[in-house]
């Protein structure tokens, strides 16, 4: 009851010209009921981010979404903006087009575990890199749900899956610690349980001049949770905060369960950098050719 | 305007795209219009190595060499290349320091000392020109003033003097062989 | 006069600069592109070009991702393009298949090499004919142009991106190594009408615009992003609203409308060469450096008496059958020289209206096909009789 209290004091605070917070301004309500099964953790993200766009006072018709292929590829076609669903993994790849095409336009991409860890990594390390203007919500729910519940790239060890029936022995990644070694300008990792700090994560991301990288730690209850009696959708996400904390906590470092992972995760903004924006970089460049100040 | 179809060839790093480059700005400012080819190869230096021209006055129907007039042979890594598309009446230039078996068929093997005549200019690296100016010499359509005048247009300056002697001294070669 | 040539109005320039020239001439303005032979010297080109004229130039991570970003480009609504090989264009396969399917226009261009797999990298062949109609998965609309010298290369390229935008969606410029790497004396030819071509873009009150429902031509105007449209697009089958759906009677609808707009539009689209068919006994079908190969050799055995003809088509796909037939009307003889192990074949087997006997000239060595190569099956077929 408390935290109903304190979400709405929130909202109240987080307002863009005077002019609150409505989800329904900024959803195609025609296409409701959506497709998201009971209790996943895709539609608090979608919130979140349609809460940070709204502080951010991005114009709708400005906005373009992005996605590719799974649940977090369905989210976007919900957004009242342009919304692109693309192909399987390529969602960052569309995206470096169009926004190198449209710098006028906000881009955000939406995409999965799957979609943007295992088929699209190649397209993460290079956006990363580049550090071209794009918000990309990696929407983690450590599973490939749409396809029936296949182990992915941030599947835990032993975690049972329709491919891993013994239990899961593969490493996992960390995608915060990829895109910050690969360059991103903005990374951060939250659940879906904190609503607000996941809007302002989300919103920082927005404001940021370069790539933003965000995972959201999402719960796939119907396939992933079931599947391992991780129990209901509450007791998944309290389960979160467990395992996910502020960067200030210090986990058991002798607790590792994974090589690459340890048994804890931390939330939080841990990238903000003032790396030159690659869209801006090229555009000077190409302004002093098309003077003829500069010889190729 | 006759058609014409000269090779260029040799080993890799002879320079052979760059007389190839010369015949055909000098060409088409005479008025054809050509068709230059080339060997793209994963080793282009020792390797084979040959550049192509085939002109006339209009866009040539089939624009890769098939009956060659003009060959030019700067090592034995070229000599069997062309096998088969040699007319008959077709003069083959030969530098037999590099080349010691020329091709053998009714067209004429004219052997000249190129590459010797390129290290007295100044160095080996400019026998591609020495072959320029022989051949320049050598075709009647092909004026040595104009094949002079796109060299000078793209020598680098430092090697603009040494590139004007290699052509005269190949023109001198070729008035040899005319006098002969 | 031109200072290169001392021609007026004439260049020397490689066919796959020409591709790049004759891209940004038709109002290119992005490309997105990886390093493959032969094709790289296209990405070099614009590398140069498009920056300089304000446009965007993207070597990208790999060959799917510069599909992917040429339609992301596109997709915001400014002419666009990518460039590659055989290998390359195996990969950009499932993205290209996105933008027949959602309808965004642009550009591929494919410089064939020797094949299979890595195959030959600097050798000639023709080997994705087939490729480039069937291979994305599918049933899927087509548009191929195979030009046949550098100055095509520069013409052709122009007509794709009209192509492309007037009827939503890619169109594929094909050619192989010998002529994205052969210099020839050109006049660039006038492009300013393709230039001028751009799509149709959505207008009016954006309750009422259904993204793919198609106009009389079978083409849906686009809606640019920014415009208030703000519609979905996807690469899901979809209703005339842009969204999602698996209603048989919806689906048939949608993809009559995708592959009928192509048949709709062929007099726009079709284009090909036909040299001497009016009378010819033996008929040459070849395309490319092929195809002047036989016009070399079509003049030749002419002049040694034989009726011989040549049929060019400069649209590959869809095959110019109409006027294959008429040209081939009085032909006793059909040879199909073609650098693969025989693929237009068997499209000339198939359109083919009477009685001709159809054979084929195949070489797959990563030698083209010489204009002796095909007089001598001309004289074959004909002493066989």
């Amino acid at each position: 009851m408390n935290k109903q209290v304190a979400l709405k004091a929130d909202d109240a605070k987080k307002t863009a010209d005077g002019k609150e917070f409505n989800i329904r301004d900024y959803l195609r309500l025609d296409l409701f009921p959506h497709f998201m099964c009971p209790g996943c953790g895709h539609g608090i993200a979608l919130r979140a981010l349609l809460w940070a766009i709204h502080e951010q006072g991005i114009d709708k018709d400005k906005l373009a979404v992005v996605c590719g292929i799974g649940c977090s590829g369905r989210v976007g076609g919900y957004i009242d903006a342009n919304t692109f669903h693309t192909t399987h993994g390529r969602p960052l790849a569309y995206a470096t087009g169009l926004k190198m095409a449209r710098p006028d336009l906000h881009v955000v991409v939406i995409t999965g575990d799957g979609d943007c860890l295992a088929i699209g990594g190649n397209h993460l390390i290079h956006a990363a890199r580049r550090n071209l203007d794009i918000t990309c919500l990696m929407l983690n729910n450590e599973i490939y749900g749409m396809t029936g519940g296949q182990g992915s790239p941030t599947t835990p060890r032993d975690r049972f899956t329709t491919t891993t029936p013994a239990g899961n022995r593969e490493p996992v990644f960390d995608a915060c610690k990829l895109a910050e070694a690969a360059g991103a300008g903005y990374v951060g990792r939250e659940v879906t349980i904190h609503l607000p700090r996941l809007r302002d994560l989300i919103a920082g991301g927005l404001a940021h001049k370069g790539f933003s990288f965000i995972e959201v730690m999402s719960d796939c209850t119907e396939v992933n949770g079931r599947k391992n009696d991780l129990g209901s959708s509450p007791e998944m996400v309290l389960g979160q905060t467990r395992t996910m904390r502020p960067p200030d906590y210090e986990y058991d470092s002798n607790v590792v369960d994974h090589p690459f992972r340890p048994s804890g995760l931390h939330t939080g903004v841990f990238v903000q950098s003032d790396r030159p924006e690659y869209g801006a970089a090229y555009r000077d460049m190409s302004e002093k050719l098309q003077q003829g100040r500069t010889k190729p | 305007m006759k058609t014409r179809e000269m090779r260029f060839s040799g080993a890799g790093g002879q320079g052979l795209q760059l007389c190839a480059k010369i015949f055909s700005k000098a060409m088409t400012g005479a008025g054809y219009h050509v068709s230059m080819s080339q060997s793209y190869e994963p080793t282009s230096r020792g390797g084979l190595s040959r550049a192509d021209i085939v002109a006339s006055g209009e866009t040539p129907d089939y624009p890769l060499a098939t009956e060659l007039d003009t060959l030019l042979i700067l090592d034995q890594a070229a000599a069997t290349a062309s096998e088969g598309i040699i007319r008959d009446d077709a003069m083959v230039i030969v530098d037999p320091r590099r080349t010691k078996n020329p091709p053998e068929g009714n067209f004429k093997v004219i052997e000249l000392p190129l590459s010797e005549t390129a290290i007295r200019v100044g160095s080996e690296r400019v026998t591609n020109v020495v072959a320029t100016g022989v051949i320049a010499e050598l075709s009647e359509d092909i004026e040595v003033k104009t094949i002079e005048n796109v060299l000078r247009a793209i020598s680098p300056k430092k090697f603009l003097d040494m590139n004007m002697d290699a052509l005269q001294a190949g023109v001198a070669l070729a008035r040899g062989v005319k006098a002969a | 006069m031109n200072s290169m040539t001392g021609q007026a109005n004439t260049v020397n320039l490689q066919g796959n600069k020409a591709c790049a020239l004759g891209a940004v001439a038709a109002g290119c303005r992005f490309f997105a592109g990886y390093p493959i032979t032969p094709s790289s010297e296209i990405a070099e080109n614009l590398a140069k070009e498009l920056p300089a004229v304000g446009g965007v130039f993207l070597q990208m991570e790999d060959e799917i991702a510069s599909m992917a970003a040429t339609l992301g480009a596109s997709m915001g609504g400014i002419k666009a393009m990518t460039a590659t090989s055989g290998p390359g264009f195996s990969l950009k396969q499932e993205n290209l298949g996105y933008g027949m399917g959602a309808e965004i226009p642009c550009v591929v261009v494919n410089v064939m090499r020797g094949g299979p797999s890595t195959g030959l990298p600097t050798r000639p062949a023709q080997g994705d004919i087939m490729q480039t109609r069937w291979g994305t998965h599918g049933d899927h609309p087509v548009i191929v142009l195979a030009p046949g010298s550098v100055e095509e290369i520069y013409q052709q390229t122009a007509r794709a991106f009209a192509l492309s935008e007037k009827l939503r969606t890619p169109v594929i410029v094909l050619f192989d190594e010998s002529l994205g790497h052969l210099v020839e004396t050109v006049a660039l030819p006038d492009v300013a009408d393709y230039e001028k071509t751009v799509r149709k873009w959505a207008t009016g009150k954006p309750e009422d615009y259904k993204p793919y429902h198609g106009d009389a031509d079978g083409v849906p105007p686009m809606a640019r992003p920014g415009d208030g449209f703000r519609v979905h697009t996807s690469g899901l089958t979809v209703a005339e609203n842009g969204f999602p759906t698996q209603k048989p009677h919806e689906v048939d609808a949608l993809m009559k409308r995708l592959l009928g707009k192509v048949a709709l539009n062929n007099d726009l689209i079709e284009s090909f060469e036909a040299v001497e068919c009016k009378d010819a006994e033996v008929v040459i079908v070849a395309l490319g450096v092929v195809g002047r190969a036989a016009r070399k050799a079509v003049k030749e055995l002419r002049e040694a008496g034989i009726k011989a003809g040549l049929f060019r088509p400069v649209t590959l796909w869809p095959f110019p059958t109409e006027s294959f037939r008429k040209q081939t009307a009085k032909a006793r003889h059909i040879i199909v020289a073609e650098m693969n192990a025989g693929q237009l074949i068997h499209e000339i087997a198939e359109v083919k209206t009477g009685k001709q006997k159809v054979t084929g000239l195949n070489r797959y060595d990563g030698v083209p096909i010489s204009p002796v190569d095909i007089k001598k099956t001309v004289k074959e077929v004909l002493g066989h009789e």
